[in-house]
């Protein structure tokens, strides 16, 4: 016993030290003033942070532009994973080309083709298309607002990226399904949409609950995108990028931790839901 | 019902050709079996007839209509596979009404089919339970009654009993013979086991590379085998084959073989007469050979060392030695012999089988 909790030891640590320590600092934080601007260390306010948010405008329409973001690319992820996922689960001439080419967004290194994405879609340097880009560019912004037009890109990107990745896993989920299931469904049904629904979806439950669980994770912490496509200047808020300009341009560490963790006890529901649909209780098997 | 008619039936794969010229008439009611080993294109020759493998050229007929370019669904077959293919995520009642349910039957109907399948099957108590809560014998029930209740023209079974073990299996085996025997519907059925397809099929078909090798009754199979590869497929412990060279004069010709000399049985004669001169492959069943008495006349004994003696209580299995040809023989279990003991074997002369050497065709 002792030597297990011995070798257990590092990992305890490390998970303490990395997860739990600066999760129960934050939530600490958000209960006090703490700021290195001010004189004194923190001082306890209570939900004053919390109560201040609610009453912020600003906050709720971050809380807005995050749910819709999370929810947008999260239903367009799924689409194009789902359709990516059923035109390979068949063998055609040129399969592995169509693979390299849905992989690739996911397999490529994210830094390097947010880049491409921003030069793409707002070049740098006079180029055959950046009249165009450009046009495109004033035309959304001018109709959606300021900013608009960067946003677009940030979720054009994630279900660029994302809808790779989806596609990949929920394949990996059809080949784990005998294709007896998806046989014996061909022969009472010739609408393939009725097959669809009725077989294909049930069948993925797990793997599309995972699918959506890791996307809403993703998109909610999708900060690092959302900056280098917009370069900070965020003009759609989410709270991520808000969050982060409270604390580090703006030195209030106190709200800022409180605007960070207001969504945590809705998207840990929606979470627990999801893991119930992809990991049934155990006592419901033989 | 109805029969089923394949005609010049062809299955090519880039590389394989996995069903060559399958001609067979499936006759209403009648219970078929498709049995060879893997590879021999029995599932494939099944999936086509299920239209799940397009036909790459000839015909197959249902009733009197053409399948070839009907989708599965309207091809009125309902098909068992070998893992069950029950939706984890239904109940068995939802399980088998499943089929239904996509042809949108009405409720009232539904209920009362999968009440009846389940009521022949005996699983009126589990229709609420999931697959996997059910022993490998009660989904294989799940999944035939599925079929049932669609009342299909013709039932496909793909190696239904084979993720079963041994006891099950004979289990199962029987009730399906008594379920055909009871809804009259045509069945093909494929199978690798040769018991299986002896006992369950009316006619069973043996396959080899793709072609069919002989289409018979059981018995038929058994004791008139068209090839050497029939031969040595149907029947436990397999036939023994030997090669023999065919000596003497047109009244009394002889087998030699290395170890072993064996007169020629007047029945046998005049069809191996052609043949003196030449090797042909001599083949006995193990049931064939028994310890010679006093009875046996001279020509048709030989002498062989024990080498391997099986007790399976009801027979003995006697692996035995004559020169350098290993045969195995059936005798009563009140047989005392040892491993290394000499025996005096005796064949029945009006059972042996011979085969031509090129072309493994029966002589």
């Amino acid at each position: 016993m002792a030597t297990a909790y011995l070798l257990l030891a590092p990992a305890t640590v490390l998970l303490l030290g990395m997860l739990a320590y600066p999760l129960g600092w934050e939530v600490w934080i958000s209960f006090t003033d703490f700021s290195p601007l001010n004189d004194h260390g923190p001082r306890f306010v209570g939900l004053e942070n919390y109560r201040h948010l609610l009453a912020d405008a600003e906050f709720w329409r971050a809380v807005v532009v995050t749910v819709g973001f999370a929810a947008a690319t999260t239903l367009a992820k799924l689409a194009l994973g789902v359709a990516f996922a059923l035109l390979l689960a068949r063998p055609f001439r040129g399969r592995t080309l169509v693979f390299l080419a849905i992989f690739l967004p996911w397999a490529y290194p994210a830094s390097v083709s947010v880049i491409g994405w921003y030069w793409t879609l707002s070049p740098p340097i006079p180029t055959a298309y950046s009249p165009f880009m450009g046009t495109l560019k004033y035309t959304v912004d001018g109709a959606l607002g300021g900013g608009a037009w960067a946003f677009l890109s940030v979720t054009l990107f994630n279900i660029w990226r994302g809808s790779s990745f989806i596609g990949v896993f929920l394949l990996a989920g059809i080949n784990a399904v005998p294709p007896e299931l998806f046989e014996c469904a061909l022969l009472e049904s010739r609408s393939a949409w009725r097959r669809f629904w009725l077989v294909t979806v049930p069948l993925l439950r797990p793997f599309l609950a995972l699918a959506v669980f890791l996307s809403l994770t993703t998109a909610f912490a999708d900060l690092a995108n959302v900056w280098l496509l917009t370069a900070g200047r965020v003009v759609f808020p989410v709270v991520g990028t808000q969050a982060y300009w409270l604390a580090i341009k703006g030195g209030q560490f106190g709200p800022a931790s409180a605007l960070s963790l207001m969504l945590v006890p809705f998207l840990l529901a929606v979470l627990a839901l999801l893991f119930r649909a992809f990991d049934p209780p155990a006592e419901a098997r033989a | 019902m109805a029969q089923v008619l394949l005609k010049d039936l062809n299955k090519k794969y880039d590389e394989v050709h996995a069903v060559k010229d399958v001609n067979l008439h499936i006759r209403d009611k009648e219970f078929i079996v498709l049995v060879g080993p893997s590879g021999c294109g029995k599932s494939t020759t099944l999936r086509m007839v299920a239209g799940l493998e397009e036909i790459t050229a000839g015909e197959i007929a249902i009733g009197d209509r053409v399948v070839n370019d009907l989708p599965p669904k309207d091809r009125d077959i309902a098909m068992v596979f070998q893992n069950y293919a029950l939706y984890p995520h239904m109940t068995v009642y939802d399980n088998m009404a499943f089929g239904l349910k996509m042809r949108k039957f009405p409720k009232a109907e539904i209920q009362k089919r999968v009440q009846d399948a389940a009521e022949i099957l005996g699983i009126q108590d589990l229709l609420k339970r999931k697959p996997r809560q059910l022993s490998g014998g009660q989904r294989q029930r799940v999944a035939v009654g599925r079929a049932i209740v669609r009342h299909p023209q013709v039932f496909l079974f793909d190696e239904p009993l084979s993720n079963l073990d041994a006891k099950l299996r004979v289990q199962m085996r029987v009730e399906l013979k008594r379920l055909h025997d009871r809804l009259e519907t045509t069945a093909i059925y494929v199978t690798h086991d040769q018991v299986e397809a002896m006992t369950l099929g009316d006619r069973v078909v043996v396959m080899k590379d793709g072609w069919i090798q002989q289409v018979g009754e059981p018995l038929e199979l058994y004791t008139k085998p068209s090839n050497r590869f029939v031969a040595g497929f149907i029947g436990s412990p397999a036939m023994n084959f030997v090669d023999v060279g065919i000596q003497g004069s047109d009244s009394s010709l002889t087998a030699q073989g290395t170890g072993i000399r064996l007169a020629i049985p007047p029945v046998n004669a005049s069809q191996l007469g052609p043949y003196k001169g030449q090797r042909v492959t001599l083949g006995i069943r193990p049931e064939d050979l028994h310890i010679a008495a006093g009875g046996d006349q001279a020509g048709y004994v030989f002498d062989a060392v024990v080498d391997v003696v099986e007790p399976l209580g009801s027979e003995i299995l006697l692996d035995v030695k004559a020169g350098p040809n290993s045969l195995v023989a059936r005798v009563e279990p009140t047989v005392r012999l040892k491993v290394h003991d000499g025996v005096r074997l005796a064949v029945n002369p009006d059972r042996l089988h011979f085969f031509d050497m090129t072309s493994e065709k029966a002589i």
